[in-house]
């Protein structure tokens, strides 16, 4: 082919993003459109030293979404490089509408290729092509192509692309076209658009012969389990804990893995560059902590973005949205803000991202908003030691274990906050784009896996880019102002941690760890806080746990368990046991009561203490301004409803 | 007497007879709802709303006051 660069475009649901990842391999990369959020892939086309470029799927080229924008900008060369060539996916089941695409973009005059999937599906569904005479009709050839099953796609690249012919014609087509990504809708589209469907009636007349029976249809008959008010609601039901389920599971071991890897790293850099230096404790303790802070959400955000693939490429995720559209939409959301808001149970990075794909800012907007107060797995530990500092195992309230009611409440907490605000935003909110639902329920196909995969993997390295960035940088700042504060104080430490030492106590290391922490800018930072954070409870010690759960929430245990001189970093049980043995200085009482517990676990409901979401809410949003008021009002509320709590319980 | 169609019963076919104006219609058409098209109204979801509807040879899910927009008229 004597082609640099060609474009791959096509309605959604067609097998083109299977297509694409097929054709290119591991080779593709992302890129950022300048002013869009949506991302376009490119690779090299198989073998060959061709550029392809995979475009977002549209209905049409005049729509006024960044999905249909980048299209048409990519085209038109604005602002990117312009393909030469365009392979146009066109689904044979469904060849009408998938026709409106090519007569639009057949009026450019870009020499293109046509490639015809589902045509399997068209076949059991009683539909006949006649593929020769429809490449004569539209003027350009074409090969057919099942992207999921054929192990041979050379077809394609023995296509020649060719300037196909203009079923229509329209005055002044790539000036409207301009036009209409200005924001200007031009006059009438609507009319345009009839006149189109009629000549493509007159090709499809020709090509197709059809004696269906819809009610026959595969998908329609699962349509009918999976919709239905009671076996539909049960299915969506068993999906949804099943993925939140999973990510837990499934992310369990890699992510022990990786901490198992780093703490070998560390002693390995414990060699080299003792930690006792200063060069050496940067590396361990900020680099290399820092560094482990962003990857150990990788194996939750993988599997995340991986299940939801493997919903979104059967034709399932279509469907939930389908089933909640109507609950959603009470809320001043949209059907299709059901699958962030239950991935944002798992991580509210990669649900954030997965917004994208609600056409209607608002809806988008507010879910992005919403999706922090899920209760996310960050959270899970801090609950779980909080819990159990107060409520014994073995204890029930009625016939429920009273742990398990603790748990399922602070998730509760979280979702219903979640509907005041997501109600609020509603009123507050001028939504000035129409609600719109208009969804294709698209033929239900067995998911293939190697292109989820390459698409979760996608995600990942864009997470680790993104937010990795942030996140290191904090853990480098959080590390400072642990190791470094004022002289006196710190000397102070030292030399009552080097008594420790020199009267022989086994734990000296914990201890001088402790007294050095205390005598940080972090610890006087815990300190000047504890004034504010008295009423809810919490002494200066849970100061310094909730700073440093600015870079992620999980770290409330690892600096608690620093604070309370415990050995193992992470091992809960000793934590719990000197935490029960906190004597409050002012009251001669126990410091850590189960009034002390609720409150900090609502604070950590409520609050928007991950500096990774910020980043990612940052991007998505375009904007800092929703980042800033989403952490102080997250944090009032936090603040509010932890006092409150403390002061009725205690 | 011309129907709009989420009017219509479940599982017969009616023609799409027109779009009333207004904001949806450029969405509609482009998705293929235009005048003398096939309509079947398949299944709802639970509750009623949204509706699945087959648009020629495809499902199309619409809200019940975005299927009012498409004006119907039995098949012949």
């Amino acid at each position: 082919m004597k082609w640099n660069r060609i474009a791959l475009i096509g309605n959604p649901n067609c097998g083109k993003s299977t297509l694409f990842n097929r054709l290119t391999g591991l080779s593709q990369k992302t890129s950022n459109l300048p002013g869009t959020t949506v991302d376009s892939f490119e690779g090299k086309l198989q073998n060959t030293q061709i550029t392809l470029v995979d475009l977002p799927g549209i209905y049409s080229l005049f729509t006024n979404t960044d999905y249909e924008k980048v299209v048409v900008k990519n085209l038109l060369g604005i602002g990117t490089q312009a393909p030469e060539a365009l392979f146009i996916v066109l689904d044979a089941s469904n060849l009408r509408r998938n026709l409106l695409l090519l007569s639009q973009v057949a009026e450019l005059g870009i020499p293109t290729a046509g490639i015809l999937t589902m045509h399997d599906t068209a076949i059991r569904r009683n539909i006949q092509i006649d593929v020769n005479q429809l490449s004569e009709g539209l003027g350009i050839p074409i090969a057919v192509i099942n992207p999921r099953k054929d192990k041979d796609l050379s077809p394609i690249l023995q296509l020649e692309p060719k300037v196909g012919r203009k079923i229509q014609d329209t005055p002044n087509f790539e000036i409207r076209l301009k036009q209409s990504i200005t924001g200007n809708q031009p006059e009438g589209i609507s009319a345009e658009t009839l006149l189109r469907y009629n000549q493509i009636d007159a090709v499809i007349r020709k090509v197709v012969k059809r004696k269906t029976k819809f009610s026959k249809v595969n998908t329609l008959k699962i349509d009918k389990i999976l919709t239905h008010p009671v076996t539909g609601i049960i299915a969506f039901v068993l999906v949804m804990l099943a993925l939140f389920q999973s990510v837990f599971m499934l992310a369990e071991f890699p992510m022990q893995g990786i901490e198992w890897a780093f703490s070998s790293l560390r002693s390995q850099v414990e060699l080299w560059l003792p930690s006792a230096t200063t060069l050496g404790n940067f590396v361990s303790n900020g680099i290399i902590s820092g560094l482990e802070g962003v990857i150990i959400f990788v194996p939750q955000i993988f599997i995340l973005f991986f299940l939801i693939g493997v919903l979104e490429d059967s034709g399932y995720m279509v469907r939930a949205s389908f089933l909640t559209d109507r609950i959603m939409r009470k809320l001043g959301l949209n059907g299709r803000s059901i699958i962030p808001l239950v991935g944002g149970f798992a991580c509210a990075i990669p649900s954030i991202m997965a917004t994208r794909n609600i056409r209607n800012k608002t809806e988008r907007l507010v879910t992005m908003l919403i999706v922090p107060l899920m209760s996310c797995s960050a959270r899970l530990p801090v609950y779980v030691l909080l819990i159990s500092l107060v409520v014994p195992v073995g204890v029930f309230w009625g016939p429920i274990h009273a742990q398990t009611v603790l748990m399922t409440s602070a998730y509760f907490a979280g979702i219903f906050v979640a509907i005041i605000m997501a109600f609020v935003l509603k009123f507050s909110l001028k939504n000035k784009e129409i609600s719109e639902f208009v969804l294709e329920l698209p033929t239900y196909q067995a998911p293939r896996l190697q292109t989820v995969f390459n698409n979760a993997w996608i995600k990942c390295k864009s997470f680790l880019r993104e937010a990795g960035k942030v996140i290191i940088i904090i853990s480098m700042i959080l590390w400072f102002l642990s190791n470094y504060g004022p002289q006196t104080a710190m000397k102070n430490a030292e030399n009552l941690a080097e008594i420790e030492t020199l009267s022989g106590n086994p734990d000296s290391l914990q201890i001088k760890n402790s007294l050095k922490l205390e005598a940080s800018y972090a610890g006087h930072l815990g300190k000047f806080i504890e004034p504010a954070i008295e009423p809810l409870g919490y002494d200066w010690k849970t100061g310094i746990a909730l700073i440093s759960s600015f870079a992620a929430r999980e770290v409330f245990v690892g600096t608690m368990s620093t604070l309370f001189q415990s050995n193992e970093e992470e091992d809960v049980v000793g934590i719990r046991q000197k935490m029960q043995a906190q004597i409050n200085p002012a009251t001669g009482l126990e410091q850590y009561t189960p009034a002390y517990a609720v409150s900090l676990i609502l604070f950590y409901a409520f609050a928007l203490q991950c500096v990774s979401t910020v980043a990612v809410l940052n991007k998505e949003t375009g904007t800092w301004k929703w980042s800033i008021i989403l952490f102080f009002l997250y944090g009032f509320i936090a603040y509010l409803s932890a006092f409150i709590a403390y002061q009725a319980l205690s | 007497m011309s129907r709009n169609a989420a009017e219509i019963e479940l599982e017969s076919t009616y023609e799409i007879e027109s779009l009333i104006e207004g904001s949806l219609h450029q969405k509609l058409s482009e998705m293929g709802c235009i005048p003398g098209t096939e309509i079947e109204k398949l299944y709802t979801a639970p509750g009623g709303d949204p509706v699945a509807y087959r648009i020629d040879s495809y499902i199309l899910g619409l809200r019940l006051v975005e299927a009012a927009q498409i004006m119907v008229k039995r098949a012949n």
